[in-house]
């Protein structure tokens, strides 16, 4: 299948450090991929390269066949790829379709928001012109009535901007509407979509920045730690979330420090070491030692005999 | 169908979360209610008044604009959070009725005709407000200034300029219809006479007076309005979406396409121009114009949002409980009157008021996350 992202050797540089070495792989549709690696190992600045953060000093990125290069992270997710970082982007005091539709409000049609900023400036500022050039008149003769009738036009024009939003109403129900079918789509459930943000768990409200995104044609996500403030069950429901949107098309980079996790979603796992890619594994047939292994460098395990601690807890690395 | 029905498909009921909220946000009606209720009470007992009658509705809703009108104007800053405060409306109010009576002196002695010299007047003392909205809008929008910082300046340079324009003098000799635009009212009734629109009625005789009831004084029709429109603004427009939005996480608002600046901006102006509204209507109830006119009022208005439910962390708030803000506070002060106790006592009644709020509000919000 043709890929949908290629990264071919992206490199980033901060001063003397080169935080990505020549780092190049390709994502399909439907595909989950782990990006792992130990702290400092580049995975979030190759994140940040694909997502528009930072532009690449060397490499290129193609993305549904095409050469990119994205400006800025709006750049990125106005061409479809979406990152989700763990704060979410949720404002937390509004509902749950407030949130989808976050700066992209569905309204009530009447005007746009030119037309009626053009309409409310001649309304308002062709009387005010008026009665200030009538009023100047009086006390400076023909220099005031030109500048009264002045000051009201530019006057009307700023009210005209003020004022142009009383015509641009929020549509709540088509939103709230909108909403429960877009999280009807992925299997989310949420059980009231008019209370705050705030009232979620931290799962359901990751539920909604995902159902966010694909509602606004995300043809790829990467998510950074999605699984991290979360209890077991709720871990459990965003893995399944994660599958659903691959096997709706949407490929998904998941970047995680949780083997089990990786191992529970990803297809393909690629390993960052200092910089480096030093490998990349199909997930059914490796294992998280040998991942382990690759992420600290097998050396260091033989010699120090020791796995960091962070890989001791899930209690999946056994060396 | 409900948009809850709709939201929930399993027609599920609304958790103990959101009935929680319903209960805390309902609580300064049922403090307006017994406030009410104890000045009834104790002006029955004590002075053997009645407290309960039309002339103390329509006192404490004129006691009340002023108050609600700044609020309204902090209850938009303070939605749109992140520190946000406007400590320069007060000043603004008073700029405006320097202004509008500035202009309207000059225009009666000019013996210009009464609209033309109404119009221009509060015309020009509400729009001269939006230099210094836009002036506050920019500082905290563009220059990022913290909202306490720049409008606390601009505040003080705003007095300035109206002390400077009006020499720190009231500035009188006000047309003598003005009166009656500030002090009249929109309704009268004479009883078996039936009713007359904004005059009392042509053949009564000043003994006839006393039966006539004043209905729906002019500056709370205005504030009504204004209110209206300040409500509509915040809770349907995408406008007012997009305050509560950048209250609630402003940079979840910029990554969006939030137009954050430009907001920002127009809020601040916005809520200059219903100081200026103020200033114009103190100046028609005091026929004159003074530089101080909004002097007491800012720390009340902010007390009667607080009161009214508005967090001062930004993203929330309602124009209804500003306006159950503004009346607790009026009739504090109107019940003080009725009971011919000191004014000054207003100013520690208000002040426990507040305090009382914001720990209920706080207990609510705690149980509402437990």
């Amino acid at each position: 299948m043709e890929p949908i992202l290629r990264a071919v050797n992206l490199t980033k540089k901060f001063g003397g450090l080169v935080a990505v070495d020549n780092v190049s792989f390709d994502v399909s549709p439907g595909e989950v991929i782990g990006l792992v690696g130990d702290n400092g190992a580049g995975k979030s600045t190759f994140i940040k390269m694909i997502s528009g953060v930072y532009q690449p000093d060397g490499g290129e990125i193609f993305f549904n066949g095409k050469k990119v290069s994205f400006a800025d992270p709006r750049d990125a997710r106005d061409q479809g790829i979406e990152t989700i970082y763990q704060d979410l982007a949720l404002a937390e005091n509004l509902d749950v379709g407030a949130n989808i539709f976050l700066g992209r409000e569905l309204k009530k049609k009447f005007f746009s928001e030119f037309i009626s900023r053009i309409l409310f400036s001649a309304v308002l500022g062709l009387p005010l012109a008026v009665l200030f050039a009538w009023a100047a008149f009086h006390f400076f003769q023909w220099p005031g009535l030109l500048l009264g009738m002045l000051t009201g036009l530019g006057l009307g024009s700023v009210l005209g901007w003020l004022f142009a939003c009383v015509t641009q109403l929020v549509d709540r129900r088509k939103m709230a509407g909108e909403s429960a079918g877009a999280l009807k789509r992925l299997d989310i459930e949420i059980p009231s979509l008019t209370q705050q943000v705030r009232n979620l768990s931290g799962g359901q409200r990751q539920s909604v920045a995902i159902a966010r995104s694909i509602y606004w044609n995300a043809r790829m996500m990467i998510m950074d730690e999605p699984t991290a403030a979360l209890g077991v069950s709720e871990q459990r429901k965003v893995l399944t979330l994660v599958r659903t949107l691959a096997s709706q098309g949407v490929p998904v980079i998941i970047i995680s420090h949780n083997m089990q996790d990786v191992f529970a979603v990803a297809d393909r796992i690629v390993i960052l070491r200092r910089g480096k890619k030093v490998g990349e594994q199909i997930a059914a047939k490796t294992t998280p030692d040998k991942i382990v292994s690759l992420m600290v460098g097998a050396e260091t395990v033989h010699k120090m005999g020791v796995i960091p601690r962070a890989l001791e807890n899930n209690g999946s690395a056994k060396v | 169908m409900t948009d809850t029905e709709l939201a929930t498909p399993s027609g599920s009921k609304k958790s103990r979360a959101e009935r929680l909220s319903t209960i805390r946000k309902a609580w300064p009606w049922f403090f307006l209610i017994l406030m009410v209720v104890v000045f009834a009470i104790i002006s029955k007992n004590a002075n053997n008044v009645n407290f309960l009658n039309y002339r103390s509705v329509q006192g404490i809703l004129v006691y009340a604009t002023q108050i609600l009108l700044i609020g309204l104007a902090e209850t938009i800053i303070i939605i749109s959070g992140n520190g946000g405060i406007d400590l320069s409306v007060h000043y603004s109010l008073g700029l405006a009725a320097v202004v509008a009576a500035f202009v309207m002196r000059a225009m009666f002695a000019a013996s210009l005709p009464p609209v033309l010299t109404i119009g221009t007047g509060f015309l020009a003392g509400i729009l001269i407000c939006i230099i210094p909205g836009w002036v506050n809008g920019t500082l905290v929008a563009k220059v990022k200034v913290p909202p306490f910082i720049s409008t606390l300046g601009m505040g003080y340079v705003v007095y300035g300029i109206a002390l400077l324009l009006s020499r720190g003098q009231a500035i009188a000799d006000q047309p003598d219809y003005l009166a009656q635009i500030g002090n009249g009212n929109l309704l009268y009734y004479w009883p078996k006479h039936g009713f007359t629109f904004f005059k009392v009625p042509a053949g009564a005789a000043p003994a006839d007076l006393q039966q006539i009831i004043p209905l729906i004084p002019n500056v709370v029709a205005i504030t009504l309005l204004v209110t209206i429109a300040v409500w509509f603004i915040l809770a349907k427009t995408q406008f007012g979406q997009h305050i509560y939005a950048i209250g609630g996480n402003i940079q979840a608002s910029i990554r969006s396409g939030i137009p954050v600046a430009s907001t920002l901006t127009r809020a601040y102006i916005l809520a200059a121009i219903l100081a200026g509204i103020a200033g114009v209507i103190w100046t028609a109830r005091f026929t004159s114009g003074a530089s101080n006119a909004g002097e007491p009022t800012l720390l009340f208005a902010i007390a009667a949002v607080v009161i009214g439910g508005t967090s001062m962390f930004g993203g929330e708030g309602s124009v209804v409980g500003t306006v159950i803000g503004a009346l607790i506070i009026a009739t504090i002060q109107y019940g003080l009157v009725v009971l011919g106790q000191q004014p000054y006592w207003q100013y520690v009644t208000v002040g426990v008021v507040v305090i009382i709020a914001v720990i209920v509000d706080q207990l609510g919000r705690a149980l509402e996350h437990s």
